[in-house]
């Protein structure tokens, strides 16, 4: 569609044969689209600086630099002494190494042409990179499963779609900023490969799967997702040699790769979560077999045989399936899993799940917010597919609606959401404005053949396309602005640098973070253990590089819990519990004074909840931090618990005599809106060691066990 | 006279020396006090009132190995019974004592200075006075003997004292209020990064320590905002960097510190720096600063010899102390015969090779150490090297050449066929494409052809020149026949690929056929014209009719020639 519309070119390109413009015009489109796609993500960089987002990417870039510094042998032999005190943790066998390997990969191939980059900025700029990748597979993904111009129309899409760009913002050096890459890589070798049934591209999809299988987690969903495409081919009596020899090759090649991941080891032969895949195997097998004996057979022979065999087979699967779970030898579902399945489960269950905000359902806003026009189109693109059902149809339409639920149950999937609705949308405009266009009479030239051949169907129908194809395009401008806009205000903030409008329009800048950390890295003992809650374990030993207790890293529930119950317990109480620990430093988040709303006392709930969660927790109840109307206060009426816990001393130490608001008291509390309830209490055990300008990160050290009562 | 009024300890000592021996002396020896000795960082001396360096230098003296001297030339030899003034000044660093060591953040910062009341001196001194200058009048003690001693404001006077013996002592002891900011540099590396397409970055990294009393108890934000108290503490330096500096920047290993104002003044730009926390007494902290200066007014060449005038070390802070310095200074790729020249004695490491971008053989790397440096030290050093100028051209020809073995390897690409089958289809198609492009091309011509008809038409009609006519006419028949001839070839290959473009180009030769019937009708009636066997009003009418039915043709003709494609 893109190219019928630019026809008119210049004197040069009206000699160039057909089959040149095309290519050159879809090259032009398709590196335009990439070069946007890697540009819109540098929002951040321009406004602040080129450093890492968020969370999660310290400890990714952490990583790859200690992966480019030691090499990758004593980086998978890598035991890291830093975080998880006293436990500490085994990184090479606990991450997907596919990120870290990635830039390390760039790093070197760019130094061995004497390109002295940054590792930093290799880390910064890779996700954008790699989103101009993807931008290119969508290309070729949605050209496989309908044609270029769809395909074009998609690139376009994915390119700047909010979704994705949520998650592959420059800084933000995380795992799902190339396995959506890979995930589409992946998917589009498949549908390659179904469609020629060539070992060749089977293969290729294989190793594709590898590289997914090495960068994130969420290779789970394709693992289930490909067998789940498989099947409906069988059940729509689609199945074919060609999808026989794809199946079978990706699936015995793509896990046997898949176990080379120290990560993922046995999961692929003994979880629940990947005996979809080895069942459809299994039946894919007896399908092909069975095919055979029904062509070697007669009609009636073969229906006996077919139905004791069914009735066997369901019985001895069953009964290994039993046996399997019975004995461990299949591992049951893991909480993650089940909260995919039932929206409800984390919640109930598991608080450390449901404590992280990325793990909350989806509310329609953040759909439109993150989708515009293509939820609308989506449903369109579907359409489209239904009409003209292929074995490549049927997977992206498989792809759509296990999706569309996936993100439904958690906000972060919306990034899996994010390509397929790329997709349909691209093919639902593309296919919309290919009908719409074909009758709109632009050129004298046409109206000489539609003169010949009209086809009264309808009337005024120029008018209506040339309504069709204004509407399409006048969507697609609001969409594109919409994508700006959302990318500049909501996804291109560091996290880490705050900013903030000045009364004179200026802008303040909070860097606080990482004035605490530059602090606790130059000038506490190398070997000091920091206590602080788990959200900022990772840029802690990223930035100030010293020891943590819990990190991002949540897999140590009973751990993470210890340190909520020091947090909300009292002085003496969690004095105890710090002693236990080796805690020398505590260090809080405190917005009070900026209004900076995500600080600790706001996670402080979770806290509770989590550090309630387990056995030696069990004193601490939630309720007890309510005021009796259920309330959470921190104000005079605040519940006595919650006013003299850990947590609000080291939050609100000496904040009492500070005025934060013009006709408010002192120690008013910007965030909550309220005078604090204890003001001008001492610290027993703990002792101010730092607070950052603005107060947002306060630093306690931990008094000597001698000094105790002095 | 001892100024000890910020952190460092400046001697400024005015000798008048009397030779009372027989022969002329052209040096005399000037001793350290050997309770400072280990601390010193320059030492300089010149003729009172005149601004000329003498030559000092260390020497050692055999009954007194444990101290240390300097050895002070003396403009001209001074002869037996004269005098002469010499200045000689000295600063050490870390020579003052914080005490108490520990104060919390609220008290003041109290250092102690120990030294010599008398003048510490291999010979025998006359008449002294020693002053001590502190930073205010905060004294809180100061040594009472030998007497007489005064104090008047902040300075204590000792003195004078007159016929002393060569190494003579007594403790001098200053015990004061001190608050200006003890920061030391702990250690500095700066790099030099000569580049000749005419700028020079330079980068320094900084590692800094607060090494006045250390903290004792808590660091309350709420006290250090609302008193301002922390007296001691430093929340910002300046620093001078050159006038010409441009593209500052402000970092540290975890990004950009945002806390910096750039002041340009007329002959300097001031930076103010404020590192990211306040500094207290034994806090650290590191950052680098870097900027980038034209080379003209460092860079110096005569022909493919260069000479490099920079500064040795930069201005940091005012009363700066450096502990340890490394320059680096990485010259082009290609720089040979490297000769450095310093201001004061330098150690000078192994030269380093320094990879970057387009770099193939490694840029030539100066490295030079010293230690205990303070702002006198900010002098220039020259560094002469040989460069080719040519050379200048390597690395932009590295990046053509890459470009160029990247187009041609595509256009290489895009020209081999590595399949292993042949796809028919697809390569006849292609070869139908190819000819189509021809016969478009052939007909393209054709049509100009027909343009010069008729311009040799219309030449005859208004010369009547019947030989030049016919000579143009076969001349243009004869591109004509060839090019129709061409055409027809083009449409049996069109043929044997099986193609249905072979009939379009076939409809095209018969309108052309029609077309060149309709000339050649043009051409007789023009002759006819000419030869006046029809009038000019008939021939305008039959022309009439014969150029609307060519017009049709040609149109005809286009339309069939883009239909091809």
């Amino acid at each position: 569609m893109k190219s019928s519309s630019a026809g008119w070119g210049p004197q040069w390109l009206l000699k160039m044969s057909p089959d040149k413009q095309d290519t050159l015009l879809k090259m032009l489109v398709l590196s335009i689209a990439a070069i946007l796609s890697f540009s819109t993500r540098l929002f951040s960089v321009l406004r602040f600086e080129s450093v890492i987002h968020e969370f999660d990417p310290y400890f990714n870039y952490r990583t790859t630099r200690y992966l480019t510094e030691e090499g990758f042998y004593s980086f998978h032999n890598w035991f890291d002494d830093r975080a998880w005190y006293p436990l500490g943790r085994i990184i090479g066998g606990t991450i997907y190494p596919g990120l870290m390997v990635t830039s390390a990969v760039f790093y070197h191939a760019l130094w061995f042409f004497n390109i002295t980059i940054d590792i930093r900025n290799v880390c910064v700029f890779l996700a954008p990179m790699f989103s101009s990748f993807t931008t290119l597979v969508t290309y070729w993904f949605t050209k496989e499963l309908k044609d270029a111009g769809a395909g074009l129309v998609a690139a376009a899409m994915i390119a700047i779609v909010p979704g994705y760009i949520s998650r592959s913002v420059a800084g933000s050096y995380d795992n799902e900023g190339i396995a959506i890459f890979c995930m589409l890589l992946t998917y589009a070798l498949w549908i390659k490969s179904v469609k020629t049934g060539s070992l060749f591209w089977s293969c290729l999809c294989a190793l594709a799967y590898f590289y997914m299988v090495s960068s994130w987690g969420g290779y789970v969903f394709l693992i289930n997702l490909i067998p789940l495409h498989v099947l409906a081919l069988m059940l729509t009596g689609r199945f074919s040699h060609r999808i026989y020899v794809a199946y079978s090759a990706v699936y015995c090649i793509g896990t046997i790769l898949s176990m080379q991941i120290s990560f993922v080891g046995f999961q692929p032969v003994q979880s629940s979560e990947h005996m979809a895949a080895l069942g459809v195997f299994g039946l894919c097998q007896m399908h092909a077999f069975i095919d055979y004996v029904r062509s070697k057979l007669s009609v009636e022979q073969f229906n006996i045989l077919f139905r004791s065999i069914v009735l066997m087979g369901a019985v001895v699967s069953l009964s290994v399936a039993a046996i399997g779970t019975a004995t461990g030898k299949i591992s049951p579902w893991t909480g993650r899993f089940y909260s995919l399945l039932d929206p409800s489960y984390a919640k109930n269950n598991i608080p450390i799940i449901a404590s992280v905000s990325e793990h909350q359902p989806t509310t329609w806003s953040s759909f439109y917010f993150d989708l515009q026009m293509l939820t609308i189109m989506f449903p369109a693109g579907l359409y489209f597919c239904f009409n003209r059902l292929t074995d490549a149809n049927i997977f992206i339409i498989m792809y759509g609606v296990t999706s569309i639920y996936f993100a439904g149950v958690m906000v972060r999937l919306m990034l899996v959401l994010a390509p397929v609705m790329c997709i349909l949308s691209g093919i639902g405009v593309s296919s919309t404005l290919n009908t719409y266009m074909k009758n709109l009479d632009v050129s004298r030239k046409d109206k000489k053949t539609s003169k010949k051949n009209v086809d009264h169907t309808y009337p005024f129908k120029n008018e209506v396309a040339t309504g069709v194809v204004f509407l399409v395009t006048a969507f697609l401008i609001t969409y594109t602005f919409h994508c700006t806009w959302v990318t500049s205000e909501a996804y291109s903030s560091p996290s880490i640098v705050l900013s903030a409008r000045a009364g004179d329009g200026g802008r303040i800048i909070f860097d606080d973070f990482r004035e605490a950390y530059y602090w606790l890295r130059h000038n506490t003992p190398e070997d000091a253990k920091v206590m602080s809650w788990w959200d900022y374990g990772y840029q802690i030993t990223a930035m100030a590089n010293r020891t943590i207790l819990v990190d991002n890293n949540t897999w140590n529930n009973t751990h993470i819990s210890r340190v909520g119950q020091a947090m909300a317990s009292t002085e003496d109480k969690a004095y105890e519990i710090m002693r236990e620990l080796d805690v020398n430093y505590v260090l809080v988040i405190f917005g009070g004074l900026t209004g900076y709303s995500s600080d600790d006392i706001n996670k402080f709930l979770w806290m509770v909840r989590i550090g309630g969660s387990t056995d030696r927790g069990a004193h601490i109840k939630e309720a007890d931090y309510y005021t009796p109307q259920g309330e959470f206060r921190i104000d005079k009426e605040g519940s006595p618990t919650l006013l003299n816990c850990l947590m609000y001393k080291m939050c609100y130490y000496r904040f009492g005599e500070v005025y934060t608001e013009g006709g408010k008291p002192t120690g008013y509390d910007r965030v909550r809106n309220a005078e604090i309830g204890n003001k001008n209490f001492d610290l027993d055990v703990l002792e101010e060691a730092y607070t950052t300008e603005h107060w947002l990160v306060r630093i306690y050290k931990v008094k000597d066990l001698d000094n105790r009562g002095a | 006279k001892i100024d000890v009024s910020t952190h460092l300890v400046k001697m400024s000592t005015s000798i008048t020396l009397e030779n009372t021996g027989k022969s002329p002396i052209k040096s005399f020896l000037y001793a350290l006090e050997p309770s400072l000795q280990n601390y010193l960082s320059i030492i300089t001396a010149n003729v009172k009132d005149k601004d000329e360096k003498l030559g000092v230098s260390q020497t050692t003296v055999a009954s007194k190995k444990d101290l240390s001297f300097w050895r002070i030339e003396l403009p001209s030899n001074l002869e037996p019974g004269k005098t002469m003034t010499v200045d000689v000044d000295s600063s050490y660093a870390h020579a003052l004592t914080p005490y108490p060591a520990e104060i919390t953040q609220s008290q003041k910062q109290q250092v102690l200075y120990n030294g010599n009341v008398y003048f510490f001196s291999p010979y025998s001194t006359k008449s002294q006075t020693t002053t001590v200058t502190t930073t205010n009048t905060a004294i809180e003690s100061y040594s009472k003997s030998p007497k007489p001693v005064s104090q008047t404001d902040r300075t204590v006077t000792y003195g004078p004292y007159e016929q002393r013996e060569a190494f003579s002592e007594a403790e001098l002891r200053v015990h004061y209020e001190n608050n200006s900011p003890f920061l030391t540099v702990t250690n500095l590396e700066r790099i030099i990064e000569v580049s000749h397409w005419g700028n020079i970055a330079v980068e320094e990294h900084i590692s800094m320590r607060h090494t006045g009393a250390l903290l004792k108890g808590p660091f309350s934000r709420y006290d250090y905002q609302r008193a301002q108290d922390g007296l001691s503490s430093i929340k910002a330096f300046k620093t001078v960097l050159p006038a010409a500096a441009r593209d500052v920047y402000y970092r540290d290993e975890i990004g950009n510190i945002s806390t910096s104002n750039l002041k340009e003044m007329d002959d300097f730009v001031e930076l103010e720096l404020r590192p990211r926390f306040p500094l207290f007494g034994g806090w650290k902290t590191q950052y680098y600063i870097g900027y980038n200066v034209p080379s003209y007014q460092y860079l110096f060449n005569k022909g493919d010899n260069y000479a490099l005038k920079m500064r040795f070390v930069d201005h940091i802070f005012d009363d700066m102390v450096v502990d340890q310095v490394t320059v680096k200074i990485i010259l082009p790729e290609g720089a040979k015969n490297m000769r450095l020249e310093t201001p004061y004695p330098v150690t000078q490491g192994e030269n380093q090779l320094h990879f970057t971008y387009l770099d193939t053989t490694g840029r030539p790397v100066i490295v030079i150490h010293k230690s205990n440096l303070v702002e006198q030290h900010i002098q220039d050093f020259q560094l002469h090297y040989t460069f080719q100028k040519l050379l200048l051209l390597q690395e932009p020809l590295i990046v053509v050449g890459a470009f160029y073995l990247l187009f041609l390897a595509v256009i290489v690409y895009v020209r081999l066929d590595f399949s292993i089958t042949k796809d028919e289809a697809k390569e006849s198609k292609m070869r139908v494409a190819s000819l189509v492009e021809e016969v478009q091309s052939a007909h393209d011509r054709r049509s100009a052809l027909y343009q010069s008809y008729d311009d040799a038409i219309n030449k005859y009609k208004s010369t009547k020149d019947a030989n030049t006519f016919a000579a143009t006419r076969k001349k243009v028949d004869a591109d004509y026949k060839s090019l129709t001839q061409q055409i027809s070839d083009l449409q049996t290959k069109l043929k044997n690929e099986g193609s249905d473009l072979a009939e379009k180009v076939n409809e095209l030769q018969v309108s052309d056929r029609q077309y060149k019937d309709l000339v050649a009708l043009a051409i007789t009636l023009a002759e006819k014209l000419v030869s006046g066997k029809i009038n000019k009003q008939q021939y305008l009418d039959n022309e009439k009719i014969n150029k609307t039915k060519r017009e049709d043709l040609d149109s005809k003709m286009e339309a069939l020639r883009s239909s091809l494609a």
